[in-house]
């Protein structure tokens, strides 16, 4: 019972949203509106979930004083501070939320993190960036070129470059890109499939 | 130890350096390099062009600090080439994390042309469910945000009169740094309402748009700090606008920061080469 009635809930609805994308008829459109409206409560229960389990998480490394475990120290007064922020002061503009949290901590926090990364590619790309092959060279003379392509200074050495540039980004990439694409979405159709009629149960939890 | 042997191990400390000194430089003393609009540029740029004044341009903010510097100078120069043709500016948002930016934008750019919020720019704000809250957009804004970020009732703002489901949008550009994204405002938004979507997304993403702009799914498409510095210059060309241009600004330091890593990978293979030689 446990089982069977979420598999038949998947199955039936499974159908129905596939059919009613196709047929507008206002019954059609009416449950639609009603599913979109159920979609949002139920991500709204998500959170709780995702929070349960990130404490759930965090208190277990804190027991087993596992390695980094004060860095789950870290996440579990973050996460009460900024929750007990919010529920007091609101997270309205100009609330402690926005102005402190946000604008203070969030944003230099997230702005350095991303910016050190030039500096790392750089390191690396020095040190680990070889033509061993000819595929790796294929790759390095693609990057070169579309690396000068894509900034002002590429046009002033030859320019040509940024059209060169170009054809690369749209025809051999476009072309890997593509069957990249269509291999996903086959397979995320395959996979909804599997989902739908109760072939894959993973999302059921707790394993087959 | 050899000089190539010696290059092989360079403490990875000099290469920060060299690289912070020619980041900063242009910054602080700008090349003048030049930037050149391509067609993908132009193409979000004409479709902002061709709505009509007392129309509106929906653009999603979805994208975090991060990805500030990237993203936010073209938020900015779509809200100036907006407000300058008097097309209204509706915002909302798929990453929480971008909240507060665009209220930034909000609160700095409209001011700028004498416009007034709720007349002309309105932000929804963020909504948990990325698909739901676009499909519910669709059917009816108000169902999805009975409120602004600010609290006001959206039956309250001049400007929603016009604007109930995203048929009353003739072109939106979808600011994305990653999922959620443009992504789902193809797959929901235009797919099944029909929205013309362009968007603006980070360099390292901007080969994951490419396939959706040949197929014309996308209008246009501004890739990076590039795709926001070509998209000010067209809005200066015009002279919608004659503030600071900070995409453009940056690509001189971008244009340097290219060219620390071609040297240094050209440097890093020769000197591996050389040892390489040298062993046999």
């Amino acid at each position: 019972m446990r089982r069977s009635i979420p598999l038949a809930i998947c199955l039936i609805m499974g159908i129905v949203m596939m059919v009613q994308f196709f047929v507008p008829h206002p019954i059609s459109v009416g449950f639609y509106d009603l599913t979109t409206k159920w979609i949002r409560i139920v991500s709204a229960f998500a959170l709780v979930l995702g929070v349960g389990s990130l404490i759930l998480y965090h208190l277990d490394r804190l027991q087993r004083r596992r390695a980094g475990w004060v860095y789950s120290i870290v996440t579990l007064v973050a996460l009460v501070v900024t929750a007990v922020i919010g529920l007091v002061w609101g997270v309205k503009p100009g609330s402690p939320l926005q102005e402190v949290i946000f604008k203070n901590m969030l944003v230099p926090l997230n702005a350095s993190m991303f910016a050190i990364l030039a500096f790392y590619m750089a390191s690396a790309a020095y040190r680990a960036f070889r033509a061993r092959t000819k595929e790796a060279a294929l790759l390095l003379i693609a990057a070169f070129i579309v690396m000068l392509g894509m900034v002002p200074v590429g046009a002033a050495i030859w320019g040509k470059l940024p059209e060169v540039a170009e054809w690369i980004l749209s025809v051999p990439n476009m072309a890997a890109k593509r069957a990249i694409v269509f291999g996903v979405a086959l397979g995320a159709i395959a996979t909804s499939l599997k989902v739908i009629l109760g072939i894959e149960r993973g999302w059921l939890g707790g394993g087959k | 130890m050899s000089i190539w042997e010696r290059l092989l191990k360079i403490d990875r400390k000099i290469i920060f350096v060299v690289m912070a000194v020619l980041v900063l430089f242009p910054l602080l003393k700008p090349l003048g390099l030049g930037v050149s609009s391509g067609p993908r540029a132009k193409a979000v740029f004409d479709a902002v062009d061709a709505i009509p004044p007392g129309k509106t341009l929906l653009i999603s903010v979805d994208f975090d600090p991060a990805s500030m510097p990237e993203l936010y100078p073209m938020l900015v120069a779509l809200m100036r080439h907006a407000f300058a043709r008097d097309v209204k500016v509706l915002l909302c948002g798929l990453w929480i994390t971008g909240a507060g930016l665009a209220d930034k934008a909000v609160t700095e750019i409209p001011p700028e042309y004498g416009k007034e919020y709720g007349k002309d720019v309105v932000y929804l704000g963020w909504k948990a469910g990325v698909d739901a809250v676009i499909l519910g957009m669709g059917e009816n804004i108000k169902n999805v945000f009975p409120v602004d970020y600010y609290g006001h009732p959206l039956d309250s703002l001049p400007m929603m009169q016009d604007v109930v489901r995203l048929r009353d949008i003739p072109f939106m550009v979808a600011i994305s740094a990653g999922t959620p994204g443009f992504g789902d405002w193809l797959l929901y938004g235009q797919s099944r309402y029909g929205l013309r979507v362009g968007a603006g997304v980070t360099a390292v993403s901007a080969a994951d748009a490419y396939p959706y702009l040949q197929t014309g799914q996308l209008t246009g498409l501004l890739a990076g700090m590039k795709g926001a510095a070509e998209y000010e210059v067209l809005v200066a060309k015009k002279g919608y606008s004659k503030a600071y241009m900070p995409g453009v600004a940056a690509m001189d330091s971008q244009s340097l920061a290219h060219l620390v890593i071609l040297i240094l990978v050209v440097l890093g293979n020769v000197a591996f080469f050389a040892t390489r030689m040298k062993r046999r």
